[in-house]
C-alpha cells in the first residue's frame, strides 16, 4: 500500500461532494477538469442549468436596449455558454473515452435535448435581426477581416437554419427536418437488420483454406448465437457450426481465404444485397424519398440542389468543383483497378482454373498477388515500433518544424490512470496548450481513434490556451514488453496528433473559430499531411529503433513497407470514388426531378462512370449509411480532398529538398494549423503552398500515376 | 493508405452531429472517427485493466523522480509492508523474539531470517525466480505456525533452529518480491531500488524487535522471565497462523 499511496494522487484538492464541480472556477494546473472530482450525477444538472443561463445570456443580448454593434451582439454571442460548453466537452469526451451505462444512458437522453437548445437559438427571430442589422451596416464598423469573417459565418449559420424563411416555409422546412430525421433511423435501423438478418452457417467439411485464426472466431460466433438462442432446435442449428455473417469484420477474412468459391460468392452477395432484398427492411424507396425530401428543403431555402446547400460551407464551393475532381481522379484509377484484375486473373489461370475473376474473388486472388508483389510481415515491423518510441518520433518531427517541446506533468490526476499529459511550450517558451495522449485499447473505450478538447483558445479576453486530447485504442503492453504498434497505428498515431496540432497552434481571437473549427472538406487536411512524416524514411529511421537491441529499422525494411502502400490502391481508389460520385448524383438532382427506382437510379449512376464489374462501389445505395442515416451527405468526397491537400502540401517539402524546411513549414503553421476558420479554406491553402492544389502528387503517392512500382 | 481513413472514418458520434449544424454551437467536440453501437460492460475486465494501468502510472511517476526521492520512496514502501501492513511478517518475527530469552541466538535467528528473504526478494525481483504468489502464501503461514509450535513445545531452541529460520526466509522474500512486482519497478535505477526496498524492510523488522525488546523490558519483566507471557503469545500467534493457513488454502 506504500507505494500506491505515496506515488499516486498527492495534490488532491479538497473534495467536497456536495458541490458539482462544474458550478466552480477550475483552479486547477493549466485548467485540466478537475477528473476526480466530477461524478456522473454532477452532468446532468450542468447540462441543465448551462442551457438556462445560456438562453438567459441570448435573451439579454437580445434585449440590449443599444443599437446593435458588432461588440455588443456578435462579440457577446461569443462569451455565452461557457457553462454549457465546459460540461459538454468533459461530457462527450468521458462518454467515449472511459464511460460506463450512466453516461451511455444519459447521452441518449441528452442528444435530443441539447439540439433542441441549439435549434433555439438558431430560430431566435430577435437575435436574427440584430446580426442582419450588423451586417446591412458592417461598412460603418471598421470590422477586421476576422471580424468581418465572424459576423458572415454567424449570419450564414442563421439563414440556413432558416431565419430568412416566412412562417409558412419554416413550417415546411420543420416537417422536411423531422420527415428526413425518422427516415434517416428507419435507413440505419433496416440496415443493421440486414446485416445481422444473414449468416453462412458451415460444417467442418467447408472450412477449406481457412486459417486456425478465423475459423476459431467463427466457432466463437456460432457458440455465441447457441447461447442466446431460445429453442432447442435453434441451439441444434448451430451446434458445432462455423457462422459467418455479412459484417466486414466476418466477411473479409473469409473473403480472402477461402477456396470455395460457391461460399465465397454467397457471402459476398448477402453483403452486397444489404437492403435490397424486397423485404421489410428495404431501403430503396427510403433512399429515394430521402433524396427527394433533401431535394424540395434546398429549393426552399434558394439553393439549386441539396448538394449546393452543403457545399456552400465547405473548401470545395460547387458541385461542379468536386465533380471536376473525382472525375479527374476516376480514369487513373480504374486504369489502375483494369491492371490489377489483369494481375489476379494470371495467377487464377495459371493455377488451372477455367472462369472469369468475379467480384467476390477480389479479396482472395488480391491476396496472392500481394504475397508474390508485395510480401511485407507485420510482425517484423512491429518491434521496432513501441509506443514510447513513436510518441518520441511524433513530438520530434513537431520540434524540428516549429520548435515545440514536450514536457510530461506527473502531478495532474486524469480520468483514467493510462492517460498521460504534457505542457506544450513554443520555440520562444511561450506555453501554447496541454496535449494529454489516451492510447491503450480497454473495454470501458469506444473503438477508433479521435482528437478532441477539453477546452478551447480564445485571446478575446485574455490570452487563454487550449487542451487538447487525443484518443486511441492501440494493444496495451503485455507483461514486461511494451506496446508494440503496427505501421498503422502508426500513421494513426500521427493523424491524431496532426488534429491535436490543429487545436494546439491555433491563435484566434473568438472561441468559435479556433482550432478545428474549419470546414469538413479542409479539417482532415492538418491531420493527414502529418501522416507523411511518420513514412518518411528520415524520419522513420530516427524514432524506429528496435525495442530490445536498439538497431534502427533496416532500409530494406523500409523500402518494403514502403512499397506495400502501394497494394490494391486501384481497387481502393476505385470503389470508393464510385461511391462518392454516386452520394453527388444522390445529392444533385433538383426537386422537379421524379425519382422511381433506387436500383436503376443507381445502374445508371455508375455506367455513366464505366465501373466494372469486378468492383462494387465502396458503399452501394440502399447501405450507403453515410449519406442516408450518418451526416455526410454531398461529403463523401471530403477524404479524398483533403488526400489531395496533404499529398500536394508535402510534396512542396520534397521539392524543397528537406522535409523540415524551415520557410515552407513556418507557412504551414501560420496559415494552417494557427488559422482555424478565420478565413476562407482555399484561401488558406494557397497562401500556405503558393498555388491551388492539384492531383498529380495523389497520383504519385498512390500508385495511380501508371508508373511501375 | 485510403483504407486507413476510410476505416477511422466510418463514424460518427451522434451527439456531434446533433450539434454541429447549429448557431452558435462549440466548433466540433469530437474530430476523426468513433464506432458506434452498444458497448458491454465487463466490470471484471474493466477493473483488471484499471489495475494494470495504475502499474503503468506510478512505474512512469517513479522513473520522473529524481534518484533521492525514488530511494526515499522505497525504503518507505519496505517500511510499511512491515509496519503496518505486514502482520504476518511482524508476527514471524515476534515468533523469534519470543523463542530466545538470550541475545545472541535471536540475533543469529534475525540475521539468518534477514539474509535469507534478502536472497530471494532480489532473485526473484531479478525475474531469477518466478513462483506465484498462492503457492508461498500457505507456507508463509505454515512458517508463523511452526515457529509457535516450537515455541510452545520445546524450552529450548534446536540446533537446527536457524536453518528451518533461513528456509522460512527464503519464503518470506518471495512473499515481498510479489508485492514489489505488483507494484512494478522502474527499470532505471532497478537494483537500487530493489536494495531500497529490502532496507525498508530491515528497517521495519528492527523496529519490531526494538519495540518488542522495550515492552518487554519494562513492562513484564518478571512474566517474561518465567515464561509466562512467551507460551500464550506463542499461541495466540500460532493461531494467528492457523487462521491464515486456513484462509490461503481455501
Ligand atoms: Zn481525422
Amino acid at each position: 500500500m506504500g507505494l500506491l499511496i505515496f506515488a499516486s494522487c498527492q495534490q488532491n484538492p479538497k473534495m467536497n461532494d456536495n458541490i458539482n464541480p462544474f458550478f466552480q472556477e477550475w483552479n486547477t494546473q493549466y485548467q485540466v477538469p478537475p477528473f476526480l472530482q466530477i461524478k456522473d450525477e454532477h452532468y446532468m444538472p450542468a447540462f441543465e442549468k448551462g442551457m438556462e443561463e445560456n438562453l438567459a445570456e441570448i435573451d439579454s443580448i437580445v434585449n440590449n436596449p443599444e443599437e446593435p454593434t458588432f461588440e455588443n451582439t456578435i462579440e457577446e454571442l461569443e462569451r455565452t455558454g461557457k457553462l454549457l460548453t465546459k460540461v459538454q466537452r468533459v461530457f462527450s469526451n468521458l462518454a467515449g473515452s472511459n464511460t460506463n451505462p450512466k453516461l451511455q444512458e444519459l447521452q441518449r437522453e441528452l442528444s435530443p435535448m441539447i439540439s433542441a437548445h441549439y435549434d433555439k437559438i438558431a430560430l431566435n427571430e430577435g437575435l436574427f435581426l440584430r446580426v442582419e442589422s450588423i451586417w446591412n451596416n458592417r461598412e460603418n464598423f471598421s470590422l477586421t477581416d476576422e471580424q468581418i469573417k465572424l459576423l458572415k459565418d454567424t449570419r450564414k449559420q442563421f439563414i440556413r437554419s432558416g431565419a430568412l424563411l416566412d412562417s409558412n416555409q419554416k413550417e415546411e422546412i420543420t416537417k422536411i427536418n423531422s420527415k428526413i430525421s425518422e427516415l434517416s433511423t428507419q435507413f440505419g435501423q433496416n440496415l443493421l437488420a440486414e446485416t445481422n438478418g444473414f449468416e453462412l452457417i458451415l460444417d467442418d467439411d467447408e472450412l477449406d483454406g481457412l486459417s486456425d485464426g478465423v475459423i476459431a472466431a467463427a466457432s466463437e460466433s456460432a457458440a455465441q448465437k447457441m447461447n442466446e438462442a431460445t429453442s432447442p432446435e435453434e441451439k441444434a442449428k448451430y451446434e458445432n457450426k462455423y457462422v459467418f455473417t455479412p459484417h466486414r469484420s466476418s466477411m473479409y477474412p473469409f473473403l480472402t481465404e477461402s477456396t470455395r468459391r460457391d461460399l465465397r460468392e454467397i457471402l459476398y452477395k448477402s453483403y452486397v444485397m444489404r437492403g435490397d432484398n424486397n423485404n421489410e427492411n428495404d431501403n430503396k424507396e427510403i433512399a429515394v424519398e430521402i433524396a427527394n425530401l433533401r431535394a424540395q428543403k434546398a429549393e426552399i431555402m434558394g439553393y439549386k440542389t441539396h448538394a449546393h446547400f452543403i457545399l456552400e460551407d465547405n473548401m470545395l464551393k460547387s458541385p461542379e468543383e468536386v465533380y471536376d475532381l473525382l472525375i479527374k481522379l476516376w480514369e487513373p484509377a480504374l486504369k489502375r483497378a483494369k491492371s490489377e484484375v489483369l494481375d489476379m486473373q494470371a495467377v487464377s489461370d495459371s493455377e488451372g482454373n477455367n472462369f472469369k475473376i468475379a467480384a467476390w474473388d477480389w479479396w482472395h486472388y488480391s491476396e496472392k498477388v500481394r504475397k508474390a508483389k508485395y510480401d511485407l510481415d507485420e510482425a517484423e515491423l512491429k518491434p521496432y515500433l513501441s509506443l514510447d518510441n513513436v510518441i518520441k518520433g511524433v513530438f520530434n518531427t513537431t520540434n524540428k518544424l516549429w520548435g515545440l517541446t514536450f514536457t510530461e506533468i506527473f502531478d495532474i490526476d486524469l480520468y483514467h490512470p493510462d492517460a498521460r499529459i504534457w505542457k506544450v511550450t513554443d520555440k520562444d517558451g511561450s506555453h501554447l496548450g496541454i496535449f494529454i495522449g489516451d492510447y491503450f485499447t480497454r473495454s470501458n473505450k469506444r473503438g477508433g481513434a479521435w482528437m478532441s478538447s477539453f477546452k478551447g483558445q480564445s485571446n478575446l479576453d485574455g490570452r487563454e490556451r487550449p487542451v487538447v486530447v487525443n484518443v486511441c485504442n492501440f494493444p496495451a503492453p503485455v507483461g514486461d514488453d511494451p506496446s508494440l504498434l503496427s505501421f498503422e497505428n502508426v500513421t494513426t498515431l500521427f493523424h491524431e496528433f496532426g488534429h491535436a496540432m490543429h487545436g494546439t497552434l491555433t491563435n484566434v481571437t473568438y472561441p468559435s473559430m479556433a482550432g478545428t473549427s474549419a470546414p469538413r472538406d479542409f479539417v482532415e487536411f492538418p491531420s493527414q499531411v502529418l501522416e507523411h512524416w511518420a513514412s518518411e524514411p528520415e524520419v522513420l529511421k530516427s524514432f524506429a529503433t528496435h525495442y530490445q537491441t536498439g538497431e534502427p529499422m533496416p532500409d530494406e525494411l523500409i523500402e518494403k513497407l514502403l512499397k506495400a502502400s502501394k497494394f490494391n490502391q486501384g481497387f481502393i481508389n476505385t470503389e470508393y470514388l464510385a461511391a462518392s460520385l454516386l452520394d453527388m448524383d444522390w445529392h444533385t438532382i433538383t426537386s422537379d426531378v421524379v425519382l422511381e427506382d433506387a436500383n436503376s437510379f443507381e445502374a445508371s449512376s455508375l455506367a455513366k462512370i464505366g465501373l466494372i464489374d469486378e468492383i462494387a462501389p465502396r458503399y452501394r445505395s440502399t447501405y450507403f449509411a453515410h449519406i442516408f442515416s450518418g451526416g455526410y451527405s454531398s461529403g463523401y468526397y471530403s477524404y479524398i480532398h483533403a488526400a489531395v491537400l496533404d499529398s500536394d502540401g508535402f510534396e512542396a517539402f520534397i521539392e524543397a529538398g528537406d522535409v523540415f524546411d524551415e520557410t515552407l513549414s513556418s507557412k504551414l503553421r501560420k496559415h494552417v494549423y494557427e488559422k482555424g476558420s478565420t478565413e476562407e479554406a482555399m484561401d488558406l491553402y494557397v497562401k500556405f503552398r503558393g498555388r491551388k492544389p492539384i492531383i498529380e502528387p495523389l497520383l504519385k503517392v498512390r500508385g495511380l500515376d501508371g508508373k511501375p512500382d | 493508405m485510403l483504407k486507413t481513413y476510410l476505416k477511422r472514418c466510418i463514424f460518427c458520434l451522434a451527439l456531434c452531429f446533433a450539434v454541429s449544424s447549429h448557431a452558435h454551437n462549440p466548433p466540433y467536440l469530437i474530430i476523426s472517427e468513433i464506432e458506434s453501437g452498444r458497448l458491454t460492460f465487463e466490470n471484471e475486465q474493466i477493473a483488471a485493466e484499471y489495475a494494470a494501468a495504475s502499474k503503468r502510472l506510478r512505474i512512469r511517476r517513479l522513473e520522473a523522480m529524481p534518484w533521492t526521492k525514488k530511494i526515499y520512496v522505497f525504503i518507505k514502501a519496505g517500511f510499511e509492508h512491515i509496519i503496518p501492513d505486514g502482520l504476518d511478517h511482524i508476527l514471524f518475527v515476534l515468533g523469534l523474539f519470543f523463542s530466545s530469552l538470550k541475545l545472541r541466538p535471536l540475533l543469529i535467528q534475525v540475521t539468518a531470517f534477514t539474509l535469507a528473504h534478502s536472497i530471494t526478494l532480489i532473485l526473484a525481483g531479478l525475474g531469477l525466480v518466478k513462483i506465484q504468489g498462492s503457492f508461498v502464501e500457505p507456507f508463509i503461514a505454515l512458517s508463523i505456525v511452526w515457529i509457535a509450535v516450537e515455541n510452545t513445545l520445546f524450552k529450548k531452541t534446536t540446533r537446527w533452529r536457524s536453518l528451518v529460520v533461513f528456509m522460512f526466509g527464503l519464503l518470506h522474500g518471495l512473499g515481498f518480491a510479489n508485492l514489489l512486482s505488483q507494484y512494478g519497478l522502474p527499470k532505471n535505477n532497478f537494483i537500487s531500488l530493489l536494495f531500497a526496498f529490502n532496507v525498508g524492510v530491515e528497517f521495519g523488522q528492527l523496529f519490531v524487535l526494538l519495540l518488542a525488546f522495550i515492552v518487554a523490558k519494562t513492562l513484564f519483566k518478571n512474566s517474561w522471565e518465567s515464561g509466562k507471557i512467551r507460551v500464550p503469545a506463542s499461541i495466540l500467534i500460532g493461531c494467528a497462523g492457523l487462521h491464515w493457513l486456513f484462509q490461503s488454502l481455501v
